[in-house]
């Protein structure tokens, strides 16, 4: 475990050494904290006169809903943007530098390799996350009001949603040299899992209903709405140590592959 | 069987590697001892890098089996690996952490208690000429430092053992000087294997050379030995003017006993260089030179030399034997 924890901490540590990484971040809360204050003023004006929007009975409409439901669906927009970026580094990087080679003839196992490079872009992305918090102080202070339910269970989305697709963008890191390929390969992969949440409004029948079921979006929309279900926990947690194992055969294949 | 094992530091088993249907390594097996250099030569692609990767755990062989220091490397890699330091053969490095970062990184990887990783790293930066760069970054470094770098980071957790892949490769002649040095050094109490094939390396530094070919070990023994093997070896070298001659020449060359490796050197303006090499026992010039008149092919230039490390390394290569001593 320390030695999971030496590479979590040298994987975290170089997502700040570089630019790139300092730029997610400044990008991130730049454009998450537009669409907040952007919600906030439309809900603002609307509740001002909701009748001019065709809505006669404004109490319907809770804030939470409004506001941090958006909010939580407009961010999850920016993990396909953000995770190739995040990802594209962890392994492809290391190939194409060929310090993956030493870092095999350590005293490690393969999964404390994984382990470790996933737990640091993990840190990094609470490194992310958790500074939203802050958006909750500011809607406090302005004079909000939000149930905390949806609003914790949002963040929760989000966190199981952002892993998950860490754990592919590594996987996809993992076989490659490239990082440009890794992070768009990561980008069409989460892309078609993004597309599998249209199927239900085009199409129906068992087939595409698989595919809703399948899509990760569908799942989180579930949070989003202050709904806590154990099939989208198993969702998640089966997506992610799914592409966990991949990741783990894909760098044995070292062992057969020149 | 215990005991024989516990003497040799590093000792492979019948290990083969293949890559799909490629064999990288056919059966090879050997042992080191501490104390000893043992030189890996061969042209690139001879399998000596993928021997390398096996003797450093970075992935199994397909077959046999490899100790280190007594530890089965399949049973027990972690154990194994400890007494391993690795220097690959591109020394790549984080370019965006600082040599002493570095270090310590590396050091806690490999098991180095906590309170001991500073005074450890500090030891290793000294021994390695590094005790002022802690602080510079990885990235910024020339290539000699890097190799420092490189070879501090190997002697991490003082590994009984050392593989070096082509440790002096790219560096300029002072750096290879230093280098050397400090693989002399090292040599004293540990048992290294070094890869290169810059042949004069090898009688400098290694107390015994293996020359590896296709996977194989064609020739295994002490610098001593291969140089008597050179004594006991020469070369004729012809030089024809007419190159229509040269079909015939080389038949006549073909028939007579005690020609062997016969070769086309070069052909330079309708000059052409025939080599063979022969046993120092007989002269064939005067017999060649009859046939040669008697054949009616013009002869300008017919010289004896003794083979160079070279030439034995490049026959060995063609046919894959060398002689009677090493067969």
């Amino acid at each position: 475990m320390k030695k999971v924890l030496t590479i979590a901490s040298r994987e975290l540590g170089s997502c700040f050494h570089s630019w790139l990484g300092v730029l997610m971040a400044v990008l991130f809360f730049l454009i998450s904290g537009i669409f907040f204050v952007i919600l906030v003023l439309s809900y603002s004006k609307i509740s001002m006169n909701p009748q001019q929007y065709g809505l006669s009975n404004f109490s319907g409409i809770s804030q939470t809903q409004y506001i941090f439901g958006s909010f939580f669906s407009n961010v999850s927009i920016m993990l396909l943007f953000l995770v190739p970026i995040m990802t594209m580094r962890s392994f492809a990087e290391e190939k194409r530098q060929e310090t993956l080679e030493l870092l095999f003839t350590y005293p490690l196992s393969d999964y404390e390799i994984v382990a470790g490079k996933l737990l640091g872009i993990l840190l990094f992305f609470a490194a992310l996350v958790l500074p939203l918090a802050g958006y909750l102080a500011v809607f406090h202070w302005i004079g909000g009001e939000f149930d905390w339910g949806p609003v914790s269970l949002g963040f929760l989305g989000f966190w199981f949603l952002g892993t998950a697709y860490l754990s592919a963008g590594v996987f996809i890191s993992s076989l490659t040299k490239s990082p440009i390929i890794s992070a768009l390969g990561t980008f069409g992969v989460l892309v078609v899992f993004w597309i599998f949440d249209w199927v239900d409004d085009v199409a129906s029948g068992p087939w595409a209903r698989i595919f809703s079921d399948l899509s990760p979006l569908a799942h989180y929309k579930n949070f989003t709405l202050g709904i806590l279900d154990v099939q989208d926990l198993v969702y998640f947690g089966f997506f992610f140590f799914y592409f966990l194992f991949l990741t783990l055969r894909s760098i044995e294949t070292r062992n057969w592959k020149s | 069987m215990g005991a024989m094992e516990s003497s040799s530091s590093i000792k492979l088993d019948n290990v083969s590697k293949k890559y799909g249907a490629f064999h990288a390594l056919r059966d090879v097996s050997f042992d080191v001892k501490e104390g000893e250099i043992v030189g890996f030569l061969g042209p690139n692609g001879a399998g000596k890098t993928t021997a390398m990767r096996i003797l450093s755990g970075f992935f199994p062989p397909t077959s046999g089996r490899v100790f280190v220091c007594g530890v089965d490397m399949s049973k027990n890699p972690h154990k194994a690996k400890r007494a391993i330091g690795y220097l690959p053969e591109t020394v790549s490095l984080y370019p965006d952490m600082k040599v002493l970062e570095y270090l310590r990184f590396v050091a806690k990887l490999k098991g180095v208690p906590a309170h001991e990783i500073r005074g450890h790293v500090r030891s290793k930066m000294s021994f390695c000429g590094l005790a002022d760069s802690g602080h510079r970054l990885i990235g910024r470094l020339s290539k000699g430092y890097r190799q420092r770098v490189g070879l501090a980071q190997a002697l991490v957790a003082d590994p009984k053992v050392l593989i070096l892949d082509e440790p002096t490769t790219g560096l300029d002649p002072t750096q290879i000087k230093e280098i050397r040095e400090l693989i002399r050094a090292l040599g004293q109490n540990r048992a290294v294997i070094l890869s290169t094939h810059i042949l004069p390396e090898v009688s400098m530094l290694c107390s015994r050379v293996m020359m590896i070919n296709q996977g194989e070990i064609l020739a295994s023994g002490t610098v001593p030995e291969l140089a008597s093997c050179l004594q006991d070896r020469e070369a004729i070298h012809i030089k024809i003017t007419n190159k229509k001659d040269q079909e015939r020449a080389l038949k006549v060359l073909g028939g007579i006993p005690g020609v062997e490796s016969l070769t086309v050197a070069e052909e330079v303006r309708g000059e052409t260089f025939i080599t063979f090499e022969t046993s120092p026992d007989q002269d064939l010039r005067p017999c060649i030179m009859k046939l040669f008149v008697e054949q009616g092919i013009s002869l300008s230039e017919i010289q004896r030399v003794q083979l160079s490390l070279e030439d034995i390394f490049l026959g060995l290569l063609k046919n894959g034997k060398l002689g009677r001593r090493f067969s």
